[in-house]
């Protein structure tokens, strides 16, 4: 049913499942049963043909603590040393087989992925609790990734154009840089692990991944989708572990590159590790960080509210707020502030919380105890510090579930204003007009997404301009963001813009070597 | 077209109007078709009649011709019921017109007053009152009290009506509850005013019995807050138990009830919430409902299927109300679907939309009497089609109904009226801010190069127009 593609066709987003309709719903059910028949599944430290399983880390499905979905290696020092090792001999081997030849294995996995989609979906409906729609579009996403990447890294080999003079030659190509640490979230568990492992491996370096401990089983099928399609197995090693695993491959001098998303702390820290050059390091690594946000969403006086409500709140509350995109702040003009909080307030009441596998379910339990107990902690002071207009709901008492809650009234300076709490809880606040809330935004340590509703095309320019997110939407959901589409990433204290689905992500992962010739024999040129 | 209906011998209508035999052969349909097609256009109202009408012609060959102008004008329309002033809403008009690649065109260069604080007052007063014309034109009246004098002069001259209570998108629990109240509302006030109402038998009885004065149309989306396309069930579930005291209330008063059909995403939970519903024993012989089937969906046929299959299973009396419509979601269907890569859900052709159309025609008029069919058409070739097949079947005038917009219809309506056609206009209702929504809907369609009625106000002759799809 679905169509194969290769490096040379253009590429188009894996279509997501047509939902609405029933026969497509019909096929879910199934695709759950086929994953819980094997749970839990045994994730190995895979360290080229070598696996090593264990069971010092469990994840269970959030929603249903009880249920182990993966058993998985937790991978230490030695282990670490060995990947990278690996790692070493394997880029050198991969960076010298053609863009073209590399690019047909990512073509080759996503095709692995394509055929096990709905598989792939219910292991993260099982171990992040992601709903549906939104673990089919991660699917989706990663499939992208890979077929993106792989049609880049074909192009990027060409290399780019330089001027000319008589009697030179120019030449700019692109090498790639060595060993890739890949160091991923679980929020989007396949997608970005993929994601930053293909932007690698695309561009002919060796990959050692190491995930999030709360989703091991989704990205050991990563590692299968490509190793299956003929990634060889010194190019792409899985690491399950937790913090120790990734502090130590951020800072073993064989790795070149560090690909991280995750939190603002742990990305500040690889950042100040990589800088340190130890002993037997003869090179600069470099910190591809995708990093926190606090969004806001600016909405004018001339919005249109029928629209604004529901992507706001959707913004607000999928997959209870866990996306770095998600919308945290609301920055409404006074003339319609009323008007808005009580629609916001009204339409938060009526989401569904309930488990990832039912369709009707628009907010999920979040991924684990302690981010319960983060949010809860952060509803709190907003009950402390201002007002509750939705929440206080009553959620199920098995599974880290936590009620939407919509907060306003807050004081300036509130940490419940400043901080990334990560969770289904949106602040609303009055504006006097856009070019205070641009204010606001501006004023903000981070930039990654931001949204706007306003009709006037004066104010849509005004905003793009004072701006500064790495994503702005306008007039619509501030997530979702679309490979090709939508490159994604922020700025300031939010990532180094190095937008992922974009043009210029692969350029992290290669050095550019320029090279010039003298092309004059006895003053001729020849 | 090779289908072969069986004629039966004609009867002269209630009115004793003399109307040709038809034969049954598409040749002879064809023929027919050109007869009525023909005498409708000969029964439209002049245009030196109304001047304003000419006037927002003129506006919308306009914004037919030029694709960025278009996108400005709507956009403006868009936005006028949130501008806080007309100073602001100057400055609205000013910012959509600098976005044109070419500024604005000549005929708009007043926006240079735009300048000035007094320029602006001006201006946007001007485009203030356009716009409140044009939404005037498609909207009746602010509240069904208000409207009620524009139904019954309506009525008067042989024209029936279906309420739509236009309002904001519900996101709420409230905002579902305030709406049902608004639809209970309309169907008690209407049912009292249309009491008093003179006699029209035209528009008061067909083969199946007696129809409602008052008509009330009710959107599933205005229901509940919680339509998810992903689960439908949630969202029957909710608008059920708002539209059952509906119905209740509809039958006590003898009143008629349809259910709109809107974009894709809605159609299931709206199909099965109908069909639950009428399903259920207190609701088997009455009140009067009916549906709506989109003839530009790929899949309708299928739809009417399942319609049908359920309606000869659950005989109902009165029989259900399918209104044929081609579908006001286009652009929006087409776009999401584009958006997520999906098989695009409706004809992207014209032709086909229209051949579908009147397949679809055909297997409704066939399917009678276990349902009443109502054709929703500004089509000339489509009405007439409808209407030569159904004379092809051997029924009566009577027994089809043909339905039109208020503003965009008019011209239809009149004629089909004065030829003594059954006809009922669909008559929007709300205030502006409701309205809009609504309004751009209209004028996209109404502004489409491949419209009808832009065909047909641009001089086709008509034997092009009644020309088989």
């Amino acid at each position: 049913m679905f169509a194969a593609t290769t490096s040379t066709s253009t590429f188009t987003n894996e279509p997501v499942l047509e939902l609405r309709r029933a026969a497509v719903r019909a096929r879910l059910a199934d695709a759950l049963a086929t994953v819980d028949a094997v749970l839990p599944i045994r994730v190995p430290a895979w360290i080229g043909v070598d696996t090593r399983e264990g069971d010092e880390l469990l994840s269970t499905d959030p929603g249903e603590p009880e249920r182990v979905v993966a058993r998985a290696a937790c991978a230490g020092a030695e282990e670490v040393a060995a990947a990278v090792h690996s790692a070493e001999r394997g880029a050198e081997a991969w960076s010298a087989v053609p863009a073209s030849e590399r690019a047909a294995v990512l073509i080759g996995a996503a095709a692995w992925m394509r055929e096990r989609r709905l598989e792939l979906a219910a292991l993260e409906v099982r171990e992040c609790a992601k709903p549906w729609p939104e673990a089919d579009a991660d699917v989706c996403e990663a499939i992208d990734f890979l077929e993106y990447y792989a049609r880049g890294a074909v192009a990027l080999e060409a290399g780019r154009t330089l001027a000319q003079a008589p009697g030179e030659r120019n030449e700019l190509s692109y090498a790639p840089r060595g060993v890739a640490a890949v160091i991923s979230p679980w929020n989007f568990p396949i997608a970005i692990p993929c994601g930053m492992s293909a932007a690698a491996l695309a561009t002919g370096n060796a990959v050692v991944l190491k995930p999030a401990e709360q989703s091991p089983a989704c990205a050991l099928r990563i590692v299968q989708a490509l190793r299956a399609a003929g990634a060889p197995p010194s190019a792409i090693a899985l690491l399950p572990g937790n913090g120790e695993a990734g502090a130590a491959l951020v800072r073993h001098p064989k790795v070149h590159t560090i690909a991280f998303t995750g939190s603002l702390p742990v990305g500040l820290e690889i950042i100040r590790a990589a800088a340190d050059t130890p002993t037997g390091q003869r090179h600069l690594k470099r910190v591809v960080a995708e990093l926190g946000g606090k969004n806001c969403i600016i909405v004018d006086a001339d919005a249109d509210l029928d629209e604004a409500v529901p992507a706001i709140v959707s913004s607000a509350f999928l997959y209870a707020g866990q996306k770095c995109s998600a919308a945290s702040r609301v920055l409404v003009h006074e003339a319609i502030a009323d008007a808005l909080l009580r629609r916001v307030a009204g339409a938060a009441r009526t989401l569904v919380v309930g488990q990832a596998e039912d369709l009707a379910t628009d907010v999920p339990p979040v991924i684990e105890r302690a981010a319960q107990a983060r949010v809860n902690r952060y509803a709190e002071l907003a009950a402390r510090d201002g007002v509750i207009v939705a929440g206080h709901g009553q959620v199920p008492d098995r599974g880290w579930f936590c009620p939407p809650t919509v907060a306003a009234e807050l004081p300036a300076g509130s940490a419940v204003l400043e901080e990334e709490i990560f969770g289904p809880l949106l602040a609303i606040e009055r504006v006097r007009d856009v070019e205070d809330a641009c204010e606001i935004v501006g004023a903000q340590p981070f930039g990654l997404t931001g949204g706007l509703f306003a009709r006037n095309p004066a104010t849509v320019k005004y905003v793009r301009a004072r701006s500064p997110v790495g994503n702005l939407y306008v007039n619509r959901g501030i997530t979702g963001a679309m490979v090709g589409r939508q490159p994604f990433g922020g700025n300031r204290l939010s990532g180094n813009g190095t937008k992922a689905g974009g043009p210029d992500y692969l350029l992290q992962f290669v050095e550019p070597r320029v090279v010039t010739e003298n092309t004059m024999r006895h003053g001729l040129v020849v | 077209m090779t289908a072969r209906i069986v004629a039966t011998h004609r009867t002269p209508s209630a009115s004793g109007r003399y109307r040709p035999a038809v034969g049954s052969t598409s040749e002879q349909i064809e023929a027919e078709v050109h007869r009525v097609g023909a005498e409708l256009a000969d029964a439209f109202p002049s245009p030196a009649r109304h001047p304003m009408k000419a006037l927002d012609a003129r506006a919308m060959e306009l914004a037919a011709a030029d694709l960025e102008i278009r996108a400005a004008l709507f956009r403006f329309v868009d936005v006028v019921p949130a501008c806080r002033s007309m100073d602001d809403l100057a400055r609205h008009l000013a910012g959509f017109l600098d976005e044109l690649p070419d500024g604005p065109p000549p005929v708009l260069a007043a926006i240079k007053v735009a300048d000035t604080r007094a320029g602006r007052a001006a201006l946007g007063a001007a485009a203030a009152a356009g716009v409140k014309h044009m939404a005037h034109r498609f909207i009746v009246g602010e509240t069904p009290g208000t409207a009620v004098p524009v139904l019954r002069r309506l009525w008067a001259r042989g024209i029936a009506s279906s309420v739509d209570l236009l309002g904001e998108a519900t996101v709420t629990e409230p905002e579902a509850d305030a709406y049902a109240a608004r639809c209970a509302d309309a169907l008690r006030s209407l049912s009292a005013a249309t009491a008093r109402w003179p006699e029209r038998p035209t528009l008061e009885r067909d083969g199946s019995g007696g129809l409602a004065r008052a008509n009330v149309s009710v959107k599933v989306s205005a229901l509940t807050p919680l339509l998810r396309p992903d689960a439908p069930e949630l969202g029957e579930r909710d608008a059920a138990r708002r539209l059952a005291p509906l119905l209740r209330e509809a039958k006590a008063l003898g009143a008629h009830v349809h259910i709109d059909t809107e974009s894709l995403d809605s159609r299931e939970a709206v199909l099965g919430l109908v069909l639950a519903l009428l399903t259920q024993e207190e609701f088997r012989d009455g009140p009067s409902t009916g549906i709506v089937l989109q003839a530009y969906m790929r899949d309708s046929p299928e739809q009417l299927d399942q319609i049908l299959e359920w309606a000869s299973a659950h005989e109902r009396t009165p029989p259900p109300v399918i209104r044929l419509v081609k579908g006001a979601y286009w652009d929006h269907e087409v776009a999401e679907a584009g958006q997520h890569g999906w098989p695009v859900p409706v004809f992207e052709v014209k032709a086909e939309c229209d051949r579908n159309f009147e397949a679809l025609t055909r297997r409704l008029l066939a399917a009678r009497p276990t349902v009443r069919v109502a054709i929703a058409s500004h089509n000339l070739r489509s009405v007439a089609h409808a209407i030569a097949v159904n004379r092809s079947s051997g029924a009566d005038d009577g027994d089809l109904e043909l339905q039109v917009l208020r503003g965009l219809g008019d011209d239809l309506q009149d004629a089909l009226a004065a030829r003594g056609f059954r006809v009922r206009t669909y008559c929007p209702v709300g205030d502006l801010v409701a309205g809009m929504a609504y309004l751009v809907r209209r004028l996209l369609e109404n502004t489409s190069n491949e419209s009808f009625l832009h065909a047909q106000a641009s001089g086709v002759p008509l034997d092009e127009l009644l020309a088989p799809p």
